[in-house]
């Protein structure tokens, strides 16, 4: 519980020191906002000449879109400390070891190095495209499905934070390599607000079974929209969300502990 | 002398050798999903044409823009706001040339490091994995040399303009930030500008940013033609001089208000 306490204080001392420059703010937010806007845009201006993707409409593609953006933006705000780009920064520069010196818990003290609040734009953005895409769609809504919607945002924000910290560890070996990581993170985001039968085997099977993207949002997708599997994969796939981001993400943890006990013991 | 900076900055491109290979992989990632999207979308269409653009076309148009995209620094620019934070733009301002060609040669230097470490890559690799497209005519090829290098120094005209701001903005990332995904949606990066309703593409066309990728990309897959081909190059070079010229401006405020600082 101290931890928890320590965590909001230690977080509303960042926001607070962020809306210090409120002009700067206001800019990053908006900006950050129209990314996804003008993203958005290329999107319903595509469908407007193909009409649909894979036998999926506007706004079914754009339920996919708009929660695989709101939920990397959520985890992108809170998990803004283990963004890889900014930790290698923090690892090449030596602040890193400056945490390991202080008697606080080492996550707790990555976690609250960052907490980049114009991430809000971001969000927000997202959750009225999402919300657009709930309008645009049609899906028959039962508790069940409200419910499992909250766990697979929840899911999906743990699935990239693992990413997030399993990058971030990258660090620990070598410092230029990071930005591979992209790959996973915003091409993670891009492959995913897509249906993902259009892709080639490879890149599927890759993406549920190694880093299971799939899982996180288009078989629970599946579910939502009452859709068959193209793939003929078990129904059972489409509940495997929340099992999924956390396995990620404590295998990510794992992985940290691992780099950490690495970088600690050859005497920096 | 902007000669010399060009090569100095070719080389420190080249030597930022596992940058430019993850920066690769990125592009190789993006442009294999950005295929199977185009192929998604065209399905049954396989052999018709939509919007001039046929299958083949279109997946050529991923594999160039991403090509393009490391060339044109469409994502990522912040050199010139760096040296402003920093202060080193008090020295740069202070040498003997024209201070937006002395930033100008430079990109120049890093975007032909960029083109051979990874825009050449992409364009080969997707000759061998998909059925790509290549200019047409003798004519096609001479004119896409031309403007490529003109949509570059379009860009880096925007580029440099958006820098300006942190001469006054403490955080001029925040413009930046806006700068960039403008670029990238108008520029005809995204998808090609000709899929978009007339209406909206008319309106684009007034903006500078088509000039950066839809101009060469349309110029290799042998949409533009004999006189349109001209204008396109024109257009390209017109948008140069209008961005140079506005950019003075900017500048020449900028640097009074160094000035006055005491810089």
């Amino acid at each position: 519980m101290d931890t928890l306490r320590l965590y909001l204080r230690l977080i509303s001392l960042r926001i607070r020191s962020q809306m210090q420059y409120r002009l700067s703010f206001a800019l990053d937010v908006f900006g950050t906002a129209f990314v996804i806007l003008t993203e958005f845009l290329a999107l319903v201006g595509v469908f407007w000449r193909f009409g649909s993707i894979g036998g999926w409409t506007l706004g079914e593609v754009t339920f996919l879109y708009g929660l695989a953006d709101v939920s990397f933006a959520t985890m992108d705000m809170i998990f803004s400390g283990y963004d890889p780009g900014y930790f290698s920064e923090q690892v090449r520069r030596g602040t890193f070891d400056q945490f390991l010196l202080r008697p606080l818990a080492l996550p707790l003290q990555v976690f609250t190095s960052e907490f980049l609040l114009r991430r809000l734009g971001r969000i927000g953005q997202g959750a009225l495209i999402f919300g657009l895409s709930l309008y645009l769609a049609h899906i028959i809504w039962t508790p069940a499905k409200v419910v499992y919607l909250f766990i697979v945002y929840l899911s999906t924000i743990a699935f990239f934070g693992g990413l997030f910290v399993a990058g971030a560890t990258i660090s620990f070996w070598t410092v230029e390599s990071v930005e591979v990581v992209n790959i996973f993170t915003y091409g993670g985001t891009a492959m995913m607000s897509y249906p993902m039968h259009i892709y080639g085997s490879w890149l599927r099977r890759f993406f549920t079974f190694i880093v299971p993207a799939a899982l996180m949002i288009y078989y629970p997708a599946l579910y939502f929209f009452d859709k068959p599997d193209p793939l003929g994969l078990p129904v059972f796939l489409r509940f495997l969300a929340p099992f999924a981001g956390l396995a990620v993400l404590t295998a990510a943890f794992a992985f940290w502990q691992l780099g950490v006990r690495k970088y600690t013991s050859t005497g920096t | 002398m902007y000669l010399a900076l060009l090569r100095v900055a070719f080389q420190r491109q080249l030597a930022y050798r596992t940058a430019n290979l993850a920066g690769l992989a990125t592009n190789i990632f993006f442009g294999a999903l950005r295929a199977y999207v185009i192929i998604a979308l065209y399905n049954a269409r396989r052999l018709e044409t939509v919007a001039g653009y046929s299958l083949p076309m279109a997946i050529t148009y991923t594999g160039l823009t991403q090509a393009l995209a490391s060339f044109l620094a469409l994502f990522v620019w912040w050199d010139l706001i760096r040296s402003i934070r920093s202060g080193e733009v008090a020295s740069d301002l202070s040498r003997p040339c024209d201070f937006f060609w002395y930033w100008g040669a430079q990109d120049a230097g890093r975007a032909l490091g960029q083109l051979i470490l990874r825009g050449l890559p992409i364009m080969i690799l997707y000759a061998l994995v998909y059925r790509i497209t290549l200019p047409p005519t003798v004519w096609h090829w001479l004119a896409l040399g031309v403007s490529m290098w003109l949509a570059l120094l379009v860009s880096f005209g925007w580029r440099f303009l958006i820098s300006l701001p942190a001469f006054w903005i403490q955080d001029a990332v925040g413009v930046g930030r806006l700068g960039l995904p403008l670029m990238t949606f108008l520029s005809g990066f995204l998808m090609p500008l000709a899929f978009f309703p007339a209406w909206a593409v008319t309106l684009i066309r007034l903006t500078p940013f088509p000039s950066m990728v839809t101009a060469p990309v349309e110029i290799y897959l042998g949409l533009v033609n004999g006189p349109a081909l001209l204008g396109t190059l024109a257009m390209q070079a017109l948008w140069v001089v209008i961005l140079y010229g506005v950019s003075q401006l900017v500048l020449s405020a900028g640097v009074r208000k160094l000035v006055i600082q005491g810089g």
